[in-house]
C-alpha cells in the first residue's frame, strides 16, 4: 500500500510528456483538469513479486494535473517509472497536461508493481487507485492480459 | 516517449564502416557516448545500440545486418551453475542472444516471451535446434537460481547465462549493445539496464545477421524463427 516515494525530478524530459499534439493551452482555460483512464492492461507477469502495469490518462480539461501516486491492494508497492535509454527511473509525479494526456506504454512509461500478493494471471483484475495533485483519485480495474499482449493489435 | 522513441529508429545506424574492425573502434567510441548521456537522463538520442554495418535493410523491427557480427566470446555461467561457453555451444545452431535482467517488469519479459511464444509454434524439431540465449545485466541480483526461476516461467528451455558483469558488459559491446552497471538510487533501489535488441545468429556461419528492436512482436517472430532455423533472411 506504499505510495510513489519522492525522488527528485532530475532533468525530466517534459517534453516527452507533452503527447499527442495537444500540449499547448496550459493555463488557458478556466475549466479544471477533467481526468479520464483508458487502455489500462497488466501483462501476465513472470515474476511472482513484480508487474508491470499500463494505461492512458487523458485529460479533456483546461487545467493540468499532476498524477502523484498509485495504490494498489494487490501489491506492497506501486511506483511510476519512465524509462531513460534503456534503463527505468523512478519519478515522484508525471503531468497530465490540460487538455492532453498522460501515456503508459510498453518501453515508455509504466507503473511497476512491487511484492505482489500473489501473481496475477490472465483474466483476473487488479485494482488500482490513482491519486492526483488536484483531482480526485481514480479507481481503475486493470486486465489481466497474455504475458504478450500488444494493444496496437489487440492480442 | 512514443515521438522519441520514433525518432530513434531513424537513428539507429548512421554511420557506415569499412572494416570490422574499425567497426568494432567506433562501436566502442559511440557505446561510451550512450553511455555518457543515459547517465545525464534528459537526452535519449544515445539510447539505441549502434549497429557497426556497412549496409543494410530494415523493415519494421528487424534489420538485416550487411556485416554479421562474430558472436561474442563468453564463457559464462548457466542456470545449473555450470560453465557455459556460448561459442562452442551454440556452434551451427540457429541462436537468438538477447541482454536483460529478471527484475524488470516491462522489456525483458515482454522480449523474452514473444519468443517463446513464437518458438513455440514451430515444429518440435526446430524448436529442438534454437538456442535461445537470455544473458544477465544484473548478475549481483541474477544468480543461477534465480535466473533458472524466472525463466521457468517463460521457457525452460531457454539458455540464462550469468557471470561478472565487465565479461558480459564487453560481451554486449561486440554486439553494439551498450549496458551500464547496476547502481542504486536515491532510495535505494538497484537501477539496471537491458538491451534494446535482440540479436539472431545464423546456423551456417554463426555470425549476427539480423536485429530486433523491442518494438518485435510475436507475430513478427513467429514469422521470422523459420528462416533463422535455415539462416536465411526474412
Amino acid at each position: 500500500m506504499n505510495s510513489v516515494k519522492p525522488v527528485r525530478y532530475l532533468a525530466v524530459p517534459t517534453a516527452a510528456l507533452i503527447l499527442a499534439g495537444c500540449g499547448s493551452g496550459s493555463g488557458s482555460g478556466d475549466a479544471k483538469a477533467d481526468l479520464s483512464v483508458s487502455a489500462a492492461y497488466m501483462p501476465q507477469p513472470v515474476s511472482d513479486s513484480m508487474a508491470a502495469g499500463f494505461l492512458t490518462i487523458a485529460n479533456d480539461g483546461g487545467t493540468k494535473d499532476e498524477l502523484t501516486s498509485v495504490t494498489s491492494d494487490a501489491a506492497g508497492s506501486v511506483t511510476v517509472h519512465e524509462t531513460v535509454g534503456s534503463s527505468m527511473r523512478e519519478v515522484t509525479s508525471l503531468a497530465v497536461p490540460a487538455h492532453g494526456r498522460l501515456v503508459f506504454k510498453s518501453g515508455g512509461n509504466h507503473l511497476m508493481f512491487d511484492k505482489l500478493k500473489h501473481r496475477p494471471m490472465q483474466g483476473e483484475k487488479v485494482t488500482v487507485e490513482l491519486h492526483f495533485a488536484d483531482s480526485g483519485p481514480i479507481t481503475v480495474e486493470m486486465p489481466v492480459k497474455s504475458p504478450t499482449y500488444n494493444p496496437e493489435t489487440g492480442h | 516517449m512514443h515521438k522519441t522513441h520514433k525518432t530513434h529508429r531513424t537513428h539507429k545506424t548512421k554511420m557506415t564502416y569499412k572494416t570490422h574492425k574499425k567497426a568494432f573502434a567506433a562501436a566502442s567510441l559511440l557505446a561510451a557516448a550512450a553511455l555518457t548521456l543515459s547517465a545525464c537522463g534528459s537526452d535519449d538520442s544515445g539510447k539505441s545500440p549502434v549497429a557497426a554495418v556497412s549496409e543494410e535493410s530494415s523493415q519494421g523491427a528487424v534489420t538485416v545486418l550487411d556485416q554479421p557480427f562474430k558472436k561474442p566470446d563468453l564463457v559464462l555461467t548457466d542456470t545449473q551453475g555450470k560453465k557455459y561457453d556460448l561459442r562452442k555451444e551454440t556452434a551451427g545452431k540457429p541462436t537468438l542472444i538477447y541482454f536483460g535482467y529478471t527484475n524488470c517488469p516491462d522489456v525483458c519479459p515482454l522480449t523474452m516471451s514473444n519468443i517463446a511464444v513464437a518458438k513455440k509454434q514451430l515444429p518440435k524439431a526446430e524448436q529442438d535446434e534454437l538456442r535461445v540465449v537470455f544473458i544477465t545485466t544484473d548478475p549481483e541480483r541474477d544468480t543461477p537460481a534465480a535466473l533458472g526461476k524466472w525463466l521457468k516461467g517463460i521457457d525452460p528451455r531457454v539458455v540464462g547465462l550469468t557471470g561478472d558483469f565487465a565479461t558480459i558488459q564487453a560481451g554486449a559491446r561486440t554486439l553494439g549493445i551498450s549496458i551500464e552497471p547496476p547502481h542504486k538510487d536515491k532510495n535505494g533501489k538497484t537501477v539496471s539496464t537491458h538491451g534494446t535488441q535482440v540479436v539472431a545468429f545464423s546456423p551456417k556461419n554463426d555470425g549476427g545477421y539480423l536485429l530486433y528492436d523491442e518494438e518485435a512482436t510475436v507475430d513478427e517472430y513467429t514469422k521470422d524463427l523459420p528462416k533463422i532455423i535455415k539462416g536465411e533472411n526474412p
